[in-house]
């Protein structure tokens, strides 16, 4: 090549790249907030199927509840259950309740919402063969039978009676007439799910897989619950790097970024474009001390254990102040957290009183404590690989080190800590327990009813037994007085801080962001999408 | 050729099989059960086991294995356990946009990097072959990653803020409201989507082509082929892009081959870092899952991927060299 042939091809190079750098600057103008009433939502994984019998996951729920269909009950802010497809009900003593249905409700077919597809989908949910999540105790687990009385109204039998008892119909339901030809065990993979024909103030029009969904605002929602929403349309971003969804945020590529990781919280601060809503939610993370292994199966240890622990100082650290402390299962925004009863506090002195006191001493001055025969005071404490649960475990060691106990770290993923978990082949578990809704009863069995200590695969993986706390789960279980109800859970409470089965540790609150060009957004305990159908966004 | 082409083919038959089996064992091994991300821990154990049996995770392994296995023979890849359709949708869904993804990396990779060989070749010792060999060192020993997110900070975030003429979007591959577009608004949105997975794809490979063809080319143009191409008066630019380049190639394209692999599980974490819905992004989420059937699905197609690229290269290579012949 000669001199002018190689300036001849640096100069084409260079144009070329001018031109290209020119077209891509004009459309890197034009990629912006969409503009014409669409809201866009990024979150950080894909929904699953639209199916409010088979759905278990988070966000799909909220969307199901707030967005596509409507439920008989929901929630006020108060977590008071309010009428909402239901418009009113009577309650027969404790056996049954009869819910008068509203008659201006529609599918996106046009169709009525009537008590024969409530009937349908309570039959389906309660059908072995579906598998559906609503089985369980804090949906249909205690609701034995229903009936319909005419199109419009629908009667429920109790199998027996018990607390928060209305919180039992906290579901939507489907359209009988597109889904009663799918054999109950097929309902999971129907193709309804994907292409939902629902009944709440939008309706699904676009499910790209791992990339996007469309809601359209349904125009016929009836005034009665809110009317049409006033934005066109929703557009739900699948984009699951925390990073790169706060970019789109702040480059305005989406409005609302669910959920913001604590990290994020100063980020999102400092942008003055950018709200943060942070609240409690529904997600409490604790510690599993397996109690049919020495040397949990004392209380005093586990109770020494518990007051080795800075819990504040792990909130403000390692959450970013983003929780609050946990003293029991009953959250502390429910109606019935008895309140009062301060969880145990660190205290080291009185750690190692109690552990002296159990016969736990360093006996050949290795800094780790041994009993009479010689065994150390160490343990497998089991987690699994995520930023948070990593660091909450390594504070964790640090802090239970100091009173001589030495806490082996053992991190492994996800379904591999849920199988040994499950099989209960664990020394101590940090993790995690989400309400499904807000009748509190359930956790309490789950977690802690001796009941359920020797079962496989059952909830109560600690294997916890305690003749007190099952006698109080079940009085707060058929206790149908909210006043009561606090009574009992504050017995309770008290006796979960002094024998310390598990030890909780806390609420780990929501967070999300939102630009402020959007209006309407309000988030609590209820979810994320709790006022979707008022989100609007001004044009910028 | 074609009983060539043929030949390889019928071989990776076998080949695909053992592989496929050897995931679906060591994937059952795993701990784990698909269960546990579609029930949390307060669901009854009678529900979490009558979904196992509906499922046929209560069979043995062998006889799930033989299920399997007749299934795919037959094309049937079965159900996502855990979104309830043919694991056929979910990959048509995704592999297009991996093979977009992919295809423009590794022609970007192969063109950059020859290009810069040869030109750090010919310019040896000079400052633009220094500069050159620094910068590829750079993005050859730079974590993926963070690469993938440094671009991200800098050409999205940052250029934005700082209201620099272009900026990209750092996610998605097309824009929300692509389809009112014009067309050629439409290929604009699909080419500014695909700049930052594309370059960060691109350039450690591309650093490592340019190394290889440097050497290269530094070797072939010092043989008596190419002084005898002098010799004879023939302009230096044919003698540099015909006659050493063809040969100096040689090697390289063997890389082809070797370098799809990388290519695949570099996707993994572009598609998630950009939020790209490709192949990447179900396997691994899959995983996660214990999805069975789209796990055995996926890595199934990424292996025939890998062969057929192989193949590929191969093809290439007798192209390239006249001496090879393959009977």
């Amino acid at each position: 090549m000669d001199v002018a042939q190689v300036i001849r091809l640096r100069r084409a190079a260079a144009v070329a790249a001018l031109v290209a750098l020119h077209a891509l600057a004009a459309c890197g103008g034009e990629v912006g907030p969409a503009g014409g009433g669409t809201i866009v939502v990024g979150m950080r994984s894909d929904f699953g199927g639209f199916n409010p019998i088979t759905n278990s996951d988070l966000y799909t729920g909220e969307l199901i509840n707030f967005a596509l269909f409507t439920p008989l009950v929901q929630y006020d802010a108060d977590l008071n259950v309010v009428p909402h497809l239901a418009q009113s009900w009577q309650e027969h003593g404790d056996t049954a309740v009869v819910f008068e249905l509203r008659r201006d409700v529609r599918w996106h077919d046009g169709r009525s919402v009537t008590a024969e597809d409530v009937v349908f989908t309570f039959e389906r949910a309660k059908d072995p063969q579906t598998t559906s999540p609503l089985l369980g105790p804090v949906f249909l687990q205690h609701v034995a039978a229903a009936q319909v009385i005419d199109s419009f109204t629908v009667r429920f039998r109790y199998a027996r009676p018990h607390a928060q008892a209305l919180e039992d119909f906290w579901w939507a339901p489907v359209p009988r007439h597109l889904l009663e030809t799918i054999p109950a065990a097929e309902l999971r993979n129907a193709a309804f799910n994907r292409q939902p024909v629902g009944s709440g103030p939008y309706r699904l029009v676009e499910w790209r897989a791992a990339e996007r969904l469309v809601l359209e605002r349904n125009p016929d929602y009836p005034e009665s619950l809110g009317g049409p929403p006033p934005s066109q349309r929703v557009v739900l971003r699948i984009i699951p790097e925390a990073s790169t969804l706060l970019t789109e945020l702040v480059r305005g590529g989406v409005h609302v970024d669910i959920p913001v990781v604590p990290d994020q919280v100063d980020q999102v601060g400092a942008e003055s474009a950018l709200r943060l809503f942070a609240y409690p939610g529904r997600t409490l993370y604790y510690i599993g001390w397996n109690n049919a292994r020495a040397p949990f199966d004392d209380a005093r240890v586990r109770r020494a254990l518990a007051l080795a622990i800075d819990r504040r100082d792990i909130i403000a650290a390692l959450l970013h102040g983003q929780g609050e402390l946990a003293e029991s299962p009953i959250p502390p925004w429910s109606p019935v957290h008895p309140g009062g009863v301060a969880p145990v506090a660190q205290s080291i002195d009185d750690a190692v009183a109690l552990l002296e006191l159990a016969g736990w001493r360093d006996r050949d001055g290795d800094g780790i404590r041994e009993n009479a025969e010689g065994a150390p005071l160490r343990f497998d404490m089991l987690s699994s690989d995520d930023v948070l649960r990593r660091a909450v475990v390594e504070v964790l060691q640090s802090q239970l080190r100091r009173v001589g106990a030495d806490a082996r770290i053992r991190i492994v993923e996800f379904q591999t800590m849920i199988a040994d978990h499950r099989s209960r082949n664990f020394d101590a578990i940090f993790t995690n327990w989400i309400l499904d809704n807000f009748q509190v009863a359930a956790t309490p069995r789950a977690l802690l009813h001796s009941a359920e200590a020797d079962r496989a695969g059952s909830p109560n993986r600690s294997s916890v037994r305690d003749v007190e706390l099952d006698r109080l789960i079940e009085q707060g279980e058929a206790a149908t007085d909210p006043a009561e109800q606090r009574r009992i859970w504050h017995q309770f409470t008290m006796r979960l801080q002094q024998q310390q089965p598990v030890t909780f540790m806390f609420w780990l609150n929501e967070l999300a962001a939102a630009h402020s060009s959007v209006t309407g957004v309000e988030m609590d305990p209820r979810g994320e999408f709790l006022t979707v159908a008022r989100w609007s966004v001004m044009e910028r | 050729m074609a009983a060539f082409v043929l030949r390889r083919l019928l071989g990776a038959v076998p080949l695909l099989l053992g592989i496929a089996t050897l995931i679906f064992f060591v994937l059952h091994l795993a701990p784990g059960d698909p269960t546990a991300s579609l029930f949390g821990p307060q669901v009854a154990p009678e529900v979490i086991e009558q979904t196992r049996r509906h499922f046929g995770l209560d069979q043995p392994i062998h006889v799930q294995y033989v299920k399997w296995l007749a299934a795919t023979v037959t094309g049937n890849f079965g159900w996502s356990l855990n979104q309830g359709r043919p694991v056929a949708d979910v990959v048509l869904d995704a592999l297009p946009n991996t093979l977009v993804l992919t295809i423009t990396s590794i022609v970007l990779v192969f063109l950059l990097g020859t290009l810069i060989g040869v030109y750090q070749a010919v310019r040896q010792y000079s400052t633009g072959d220094n500069v050159l060999t620094v910068v590829a060192l750079f993005f050859y020993s730079m974590p993926a990653f963070w690469l993938a997110l440094m671009m991200v900070l800098i050409f999205s975030l940052k250029a934005y803020q700082w209201g620099w003429p272009i900026h990209f979007p750092p996610t998605g591959v097309t824009d929300i409201n692509y389809e009112f577009l014009s067309p050629a608004a439409k290929l604009r949105d699909r080419l500014v989507h695909l700049v930052l997975p594309v370059t960060t794809l691109t350039l450690a490979l591309a650093a490592g082509i340019a190394r290889y063809t440097r050497g290269q080319m530094l070797e072939v143009v010092r043989q008596d082929y190419i002084r005898t191409a002098r010799a004879k008066g023939l302009p230096e630019r044919t003698v540099i892009l015909k006659h050493a380049l063809r040969n100096s190639l040689l090697p390289v394209i063997t890389l082809l081959g070797l370098y799809l692999p990388f290519l695949f599980s570099g996707t993994v974490f572009v598609e998630y870092i950009f939020a790209w819905p490709g192949m990447g992004r179900v396997i691994v989420e899959s995983i996660g899952r214990r999805d069975y059937p789209v796990i055995m699905a996926t890595s199934f197609i990424f292996a025939a991927l890998t062969v057929v690229g192989n193949l590929l290269a191969d093809v290439l290579y007798a192209w390239a060299d006249p001496r090879i012949r393959y009977e």
